[in-house]
């Protein structure tokens, strides 16, 4: 599975460093690193849902605050299905 | 003429409880490769020294960049100077370091502790002609330039840290010259080298300087351009003429904005790495592309470098910040502050439509502002700096 975060300019100021260190966190934790892949993304043009941020392709609007249930609903849930 | 380019760089600490510094540094280049310094250290200190130094100082550099013999330098300043009361005398020691087409070096020595000279990163000597103009002891030199070679004036405020606390004598000068040789190798600027130098006499001094001191280093470089892009261009179709434009220029280049890094890895035909490590909390990622020297996220970390370069051509005070993170800005700014003597900068007009948002602490006008600001505070670096918006 992979999962990008946008790391422009926009998706920086609303909390992408958050956003992914939790992600890295939370996928630490639950030993899914061979399963996950994390990478960083620029600006994917969509700055006002920000913080952008896809898995397998689809796009999410994360916030640091959503960003637990983000995990639980669009990689845990699926990855365990 | 040859590619060699001169670097000035000076500091000073003020006597303390003085607002004003007695000491003076006057550079003024005439032309590309011509230029004067002038060290000028006023008798005592305070508003008095500053006003003997600042003369001595503006009129030496002044006359010798008209090409005025020495001689009449001296004699209009012994004429000008006020006299002070207290000591029955105008007095201003100073050093003159004037150089010609980068290639040879003429100094000028009255009274200031001697220039050092370090050449192939050892201290080297240089020969000393005496002469006697209006009762002035004065020494002359003439040093033929090469590649990397450095000069550091200081006024008597540096050999004279630590009288009394650290050291019996104050710091020798040959202690000096031994500081700055080993700290010449590891390629600080030349602002950086005397703001180490200066910052070392603070610290000696206890942090109540009972002097001015004032480090001035020149140092002669090889030009090196540094190539940056900033922002899509405001037409697209203008798109293929600016990135052809800003790859084939020599030097390194360096890509701010992830727009415009996504464009440019598009433009070359290679894949695009953002990475995710966070070097400073405050500054995004970088990323790579191949034959890209750096790529970097745009505003905020621009933001990042104006306000280094802003510090650094007054106080330099965030040098160590700069000097050493990883971050996108810091590695900006040892590019463009350490490595480049001459900057491209290629900007491109393009209104991002996700940033004109009022949320955002983003938009098109602080963009042109901090390339106004960056080009501004690279030129009083003493950089050639072009600009070409797109």
């Amino acid at each position: 599975m992979k999962v990008t975060v946008c790391i422009g300019s926009s998706c920086h100021i609303k909390g992408s460093r958050q956003v992914v260190e939790r992600l890295q966190k939370l996928i630490a934790e639950k030993g899914l690193g061979d399963s996950v892949e994390l990478g960083g993304t620029f600006c994917m043009g969509k700055c006002q849902q920000g913080v952008s941020c896809t898995v397998d392709g689809e796009f999410y609007s994360v916030s640091p605050e959503t960003v637990d249930t983000f995990f639980e609903e669009k990689i845990v849930t699926p990855l365990t299905k | 003429m040859n590619d060699l380019c001169v670097e000035v760089g000076y500091k000073s600490v003020n006597h303390v409880g003085e607002q004003l510094c007695g000491d003076h540094v006057d550079v003024i280049e005439k032309e590309e490769g011509d230029t004067v310094i002038v060290l000028a250290d006023g008798l005592g200190s305070g508003v008095k020294a500053s006003i003997l130094s600042t003369l001595t100082s503006k009129i030496i550099s002044t006359m010798m960049a008209e090409g005025i013999a020495l001689e009449n330098c001296v004699e209009t300043i012994a004429a000008t100077l006020p006299v002070d009361k207290m000591r029955g005398v105008a007095y201003s020691t100073f050093t003159i370091i004037h150089i010609t087409g980068s290639e040879t070096a003429e100094i000028i020595q009255y009274d200031n502790p001697g220039v050092i000279f370090i050449r192939d990163g050892k201290i080297s000597d240089y020969p000393k002609q005496e002469m006697n103009l209006g009762g002035k002891k004065i020494f002359r030199s003439t040093v033929g330039l090469r590649e990397n070679d450095c000069f550091v004036a200081m006024s008597d405020g540096c050999p004279h840290a630590g009288i009394g606390t650290g050291y019996n004598f104050g710091w020798k000068e040959s202690d000096i010259a031994g500081f700055m040789e080993n700290l010449w190798g590891v390629g600080y600027t030349a602002k950086t080298l005397a703001t180490m130098l200066v910052d070392e006499c603070y610290k000696l001094y206890g942090g109540k300087p009972g002097d001015d001191a004032t480090c001035v280093t020149v140092q002669i470089r090889k030009r090196n351009p540094m190539n940056m892009l900033f922002g899509p261009p405001s037409n697209p179709d203008d798109l293929n003429r600016m990135m052809s434009l800003f790859f084939s220029k020599a030097g390194k280049h360096i890509i701010s904005g992830g727009t415009t890094s996504t464009l440019a890895a598009k433009w070359l035909r290679k894949p695009l790495h953002p990475s995710l490590d966070f070097e400073s909390k405050d500054i995004p990622p970088i990323a790579h592309i191949e034959g890209v020297d750096l790529v970097t996220e745009g505003v905020i970390t621009v933001n990042k470098v104006v306000e280094y370069a802003k510090d650094y051509v007054n106080d330099n005070e965030s040098y160590e910040q700069w000097g050493y993170k990883r971050d996108g800005a810091a590695l900006i700014c040892r590019m463009l502050f350490e490595e480049a003597t001459d900057i491209n900068f290629f900007v491109g007009k393009a209104i991002n439509p996700a940033h004109q948002n009022p949320d955002l602490p983003i938009n098109f006008s602080i963009k042109m502002n901090l390339v106004k600001e960056l080009s501004e505070s690279l030129k009083s670096m003493g950089k050639r700096v072009k600009v070409c918006y797109f």
